[in-house]
């Protein structure tokens, strides 16, 4: 039986950046990365950036590592192999092909899916999803999509989120005739509030995106490949192409019949461990518990998952690295630029301070539980991302600063001193 | 190169003595501020810039160039060799 000191299942941004830690602290270890893709590191974030579809950056830009890295750095790279399930007392790992690993440290950093679109008719008849659908998780998704769009002429987008603003950028700039369903009655319903949201919508609108909001599909037309879908109140559109962008699904399956203690995504202490020993967990899966915001949260964004990554492999070389981290997110299209930081969520204990505001096209929210700072959106403010990440991450008491938080001309670096 | 902003280093010390963001690459993900927030800043266009091209060591820098998820960061020796992306 092959034995790796380090088994890393997860081939993606996490699971690399533990490699990578891995070996600049120890050159001996066996490192060993289970993928059930067949690509070696690639840049998932590419995946919905217009300027990689439309061809504005090369194809070959998409690839983060060189072919030959994971040999020079002799990490042994399992592509397009599954894990089945592993047995935490007798430290070994099997894949869906019958072969058994023995490993010292494991780390499960799996990632997520994505939602499937839940409407009976987007399957064909024989359960395949119709020709048009696309989603938007691996190399192979950002491929089907490079190539119908070149040919398709209306094209809808599901969700109200990034996947689906993204997307609507892109596809708009490739001339198609676009619109955007939300289920919600606004953008990004409830992470921003309708004010923010609506500043994206009119962003969209002037575009020529038409958004229809409330909106939930019955039906697909088209037998093998969509051409059209219609909605709950009858309304019929023309389409073919969807691009589904309704959040993500967690494959814990075999993770939690292996004994891992799981909620939302698996469950970790501070220091990335699971509930069995050298078990670790690291990236958009991780549910983790986070010390700067107190309390247990998941991130699904490529600086968390490297950040991650790194930490974890501290941990499995024995080196104990609480994550402490002010995780942040940012997107942009159709002119505006949108960043989101820390814990973002609206709550009955939290403080909203607003920012600026819509009319001036630049309005950030910032979020606050007692007397500190827990996160933001901001819409046209990232220029100010680092100031609050900071004031997060120092546990800045700003019980006393709220008319300079409010106050959208007064520089927040003035508040770190 | 099209869409370029170059920021020199002169740290002592340091085989790194330019910095260079292509703009047209750069999405900001922001992953280098993650590394070193003392080194880039968004601007308004959502693009990462150098705020101060000298305010960390050679092996952070580097990170903070390999964190980026567009790989817009370039680096240059003092011969002007690219030392990242090899």
């Amino acid at each position: 039986m092959d034995k790796y000191k380090y088994l890393i299942v997860g081939g993606g941004a996490a699971g690399v950046s533990a490699a990578e830690t891995i070996r600049e602290n120890d050159k001996e270890g066996r490192v060993g990365i289970i993928s059930d893709e067949p690509y070696i590191l690639y840049s998932r974030v590419m995946l919905s950036k217009p300027n990689f579809f439309l061809g504005k950056i090369p194809f070959e830009s998409v690839w983060m590592k060189k072919e030959d890295w994971y040999k020079t750095n002799n990490i042994d790279f399992l592509g397009g192999k599954i894990a089945k399930n592993f047995d935490a007392t007798a430290k070994t790992l099997t894949l869906t092909d019958g072969t058994t690993f023995a490993y010292e440290k494991l780390l499960l950093a799996t990632g997520v899916n994505a939602r499937e679109w839940n409407v009976p008719s987007a399957k064909t008849a024989d359960g395949k999803t119709k020709k048009g659908i696309h989603y938007l998780r691996t190399l192979e998704d950002g491929k089907g999509i490079m190539e119908q769009i070149k040919t398709a002429k209306r094209a809808i987008t599901v969700g109200g989120g990034f996947i689906s603003f993204e997307m609507a950028d892109l596809l708009k700039l490739a001339g198609l005739e676009t619109t955007m369903l939300l289920r919600e009655s606004y953008f990004w319903e409830p992470i921003l509030d309708s004010a923010s949201a609506k500043m994206l919508e009119d962003a969209l609108a002037k575009a020529g995106v038409k958004v229809i909001k409330n909106a939930e599909v019955a039906e697909v037309l088209g037998a093998d490949s969509l051409e059209g879908v219609i909605l709950k109140d009858g309304t019929k559109i023309q389409c073919d192409m969807v691009m589904c962008g309704i959040g993500v699904t967690y494959p814990l399956e075999w993770i939690k019949a292996s004994g891992v203690a799981v909620q939302k995504g698996i469950l970790a202490n501070e220091f990335l461990e699971t509930n069995l020993p050298d078990v670790w967990t690291a990236g958009d899966v991780a549910e983790y518990s986070d010390i700067l915001l107190e309390e247990r949260t998941i991130m699904g964004n490529w600086v968390n998952a490297k950040e991650q990554g790194r930490t974890a492999a501290l941990n499995m070389m024995g080196k104990k690295t609480p994550f402490k981290f002010v995780s942040f997110y940012t997107t942009s299209g159709f002119g505006m630029n949108i960043a989101f930081v820390g814990d973002a969520s609206a709550g009955p204990d939290r403080v909203i301070i607003p920012r600026g505001s819509p009319e001036i096209n630049s309005y950030a929210r910032i979020i606050a539980v007692g007397k500190e700072l827990i996160g933001a959106t901001m819409i046209n403010r990232t220029v100010e991302m680092n100031a609050i990440s900071k004031l997060i991450e120092n546990n800045v008491d700003i019980s006393a600063k709220l008319a300079e938080l409010a106050d959208p001309n007064f520089d927040l670096k003035k508040l770190l001193n | 190169m099209a869409n370029t902003k170059e920021y020199i280093r002169n740290k002592e010390g340091s085989k790194i003595s330019k910095v260079v963001v292509d703009r047209d690459l750069c999405i900001g993900a922001a992953s280098c501020i993650a590394v070193s927030g003392a080194t880039y800043e968004l601007d308004g266009e959502n693009k990462a810039i150098v705020i101060d091209p000298n305010a960390v060591d050679d092996t952070t820098l580097v990170m903070s160039a390999e964190s980026c998820p567009t790989k817009a960061i370039l680096l240059f020796d003092k011969e002007g060799k690219q030392v990242f992306p090899k």
